[in-house]
C-alpha cells in the first residue's frame, strides 16, 4: 500500500493539479507539499493520490524502469 | 544512487562477511522487489532476508473490520475503502459475511476507492448519505487521509481509522527477547514523510545497523551492502540510501498536519496485540469526522478476544518475520490468493501474496512431508 510512483505534473489548479505518468493522466494533490516551489513539468512521487515529495527527471526515469518490470511480471 | 545492480551484488560478494545474518525488512514495497527480482538467490548465502511488519492491511485489527462490515450492513451509509482491505476475512459464523466483498453481496454499498479525494468526491455527490471512509494503512497512507481532513472534508464524510505506525513493531520485537534479526533496512516512503531519524533508535539503543532503502534492487542492494559493512566493521549508523528521496526531517507540512488531525496513542494488531504508541486517532477537533463516535460501536470486548487471525493460520508469526511465508501449514494448500484464509495472502503487501505472486510454489510442511514419504 505504500507504493509510490513518480508523475509529472502538467497543470496546477490551486492544491489541485494534474499529473502524468506512462500516458495515463490522473488528478493529484499538492496539499501535502504545499510551501513548496512546484510547477507544471516537475515530477513528483504520488501515493493514493496525494504527491508527497518532489522528485528529479532522471530518478522519475529510473523508478519507471522498476515499474515497467513489475508490470510485465505481472502481465 | 549511481551505482547498478551489479555492482552492488559484486560489493556483496567481495565483501567476505561469512557469518549468517538475519536483514528484516518492514515494508511490502521492498520485499516484492526482493522476490520479484530473486535477490534472495543472487546474494551470498550465509545472508538470509526476512519480511518483517511491513503490511498494514495484514495487521489491521479484526474488529475493526468487522466493524466496517456492520456498519455497511446495519447503517444508512456508503462504505468506501481502499480495494485491498475489500477481501480481508473476520471470524463470524458461516452464515454471516466474512469480509467486506461478501458484504457488498449481502447488499451492503461498499466501493473501493484508490484515493482520499476518491471519498470526498463520493461525499460531495451523496451529500444526503453519510459515507465512511474506512482507512487503514501506515504512515505514508495515513498522511494523505490526515491531509484530506486538514484541507476541509464534506460534512457527511466519516473517517474509521485504523492506521499505525511502523517504528513501534520493531522497537517492540527488538525489546523482546529474540527480536529475530541483525539488521534492518528501514521504509523508504514511511521515512520520506515522516524523517529517517524515526529510526535512529534502532542504532543508538539496540546497537543494530540500519540503512533506508528505496525500491529499486540498486538501493535495496546498497542498503544490504551497508548494513553488513557496518557489521563488518563493528561500526554503526543510520545509512540513508534513498536520498533522492528521502530527505532530513522528511516531509515537515505533511507532519504538521497528521498532527493537526490525529494522536498518536496504543494500538492493537491483529495476531500481534496492543503496541505502544502505535496508532492514529482523530483528535477531538475532528470528532465531528470520526466514525467512532458517529456510531455504536459493534464489535464489543469479546470481539477482541476471538479478533485474531483464523484458525490455522500463521499470518501473525509471519508478519512478526518469526516464519517464512511457505512455512505455514496452510500456504499454497488451504490459502492462495484465489482463495485467501489469511490477510498475508489477501494483500499486495503481504508477504504470503508476494512469494506466491513471485513463484514461490513450495509449502515447506508439504515438501517435508513428500520426503518423508519418498524416503
Amino acid at each position: 500500500m505504500c507504493l509510490a510512483v513518480p508523475m509529472q505534473i502538467k497543470t496546477i489548479d490551486d492544491f489541485q493539479c494534474v499529473c502524468e505518468a506512462r500516458g495515463i493522466e490522473r488528478e493529484v494533490s499538492l496539499f501535502m507539499l504545499q510551501g513548496e516551489e512546484i510547477g507544471p513539468g516537475d515530477f513528483v512521487l504520488v501515493h493514493v493520490g496525494y504527491a508527497i515529495q518532489k522528485v528529479s527527471a532522471e530518478d522519475a526515469a529510473s523508478s519507471w524502469e522498476l515499474f515497467d518490470e513489475i508490470l510485465a511480471a505481472d502481465a | 544512487m549511481s551505482h547498478s545492480a551489479e555492482y552492488w551484488l559484486e560489493a556483496l560478494h567481495g565483501l567476505g562477511f561469512k557469518r549468517p545474518v538475519r536483514i528484516m525488512n518492514v515494508c511490502g514495497g521492498h520485499e516484492r522487489t526482493i522476490s520479484l527480482a530473486g535477490l534472495r538467490g543472487a546474494i551470498p548465502g550465509n545472508i538470509e532476508l526476512v519480511p518483517g511488519p511491513g503490511c498494514p492491511v495484514c495487521i489491521c485489527p479484526e474488529e475493526d473490520v468487522f466493524e466496517a462490515i456492520q456498519l455497511a450492513l446495519h447503517e444508512d451509509i456508503i462504505l468506501v475503502t481502499f480495494g485491498d482491505m475489500l477481501r480481508v476475512p473476520v471470524n463470524v459464523p458461516k452464515r454471516e459475511p466474512r469480509s467486506l466483498e461478501q458484504a457488498r453481496a449481502a447488499g451492503g454499498d461498499i466501493r473501493p476507492i484508490a484515493s482520499p479525494s476518491e471519498a470526498v468526491r463520493i461525499a460531495k455527490e451523496n451529500a444526503s448519505r453519510r459515507v465512511v471512509f474506512f482507512a487503514a494503512g501506515f504512515e505514508t497512507t495515513t498522511a494523505p487521509v490526515a491531509a484530506m481532513l486538514a484541507e476541509g472534508a464534506p460534512d457527511n464524510l466519516l473517517v474509521l481509522l485504523s492506521g499505525r505506525l511502523t517504528w513501534p513493531a520493531i522497537a517492540m520485537l527488538l525489546d523482546s527477547e529474540k527480536a529475530g534479526f541483525d539488521a534492518l533496512i528501514a521504509p523508504g516512503h514511511v521515512a520520506t514523510v515522516m524523517g529517517p531519524e524515526e529510526w535512529q533508535f534502532v542504532v543508538d539503543k539496540h546497537n543494530i545497523p540500519a540503512a533506508v532503502a528505496g525500491f529499486r534492487p540498486d538501493t535495496l542492494l546498497a542498503a544490504m551492502y551497508s548494513v553488513l559493512r557496518q557489521l563488518k566493521d563493528g561500526k554503526r549508523f543510520l545509512d540513508n540510501c534513498y536520498q533522492e528521496v528521502v530527505l532530513p526531517g522528511g516531509n515537515r507540512e505533511a507532519q504538521r498536519q497528521l498532527n493537526e488531525v490525529m494522536q498518536v496513542g496504543d494500538a492493537n494488531w491483529r495476531g500481534v496485540g496492543v503496541i505502544p504508541d502505535s496508532g492514529f486517532a482523530l483528535r477531538d477537533s475532528f470528532a465531528a469526522h470520526d466514525a467512532r463516535r458517529h456510531f455504536r460501536a459493534y464489535a464489543d470486548d469479546s470481539r477482541k478476544r476471538v479478533g485474531e487471525m483464523p484458525p490455522g493460520c500463521d499470518c501473525a508469526r509471519v508478519v512478526l518475520g518469526k516464519i517464512y511465508p511457505n512455512q505455514c501449514r496452510l500456504y499454497g494448500l488451504g490459502c492462495t490468493p484465489r482463495k485467501p484464509i489469511g490477510p498475508c495472502m489477501v494483500s499486495d503487501e503481504g508477504a504470503c501474496r508476494i512469494w506466491w505472486s513471485s513463484g514461490y510454489r513450495e509449502n515447506e510442511w508439504e515438501g517435508r512431508k513428500k520426503r518423508q514419504s519418498v524416503g
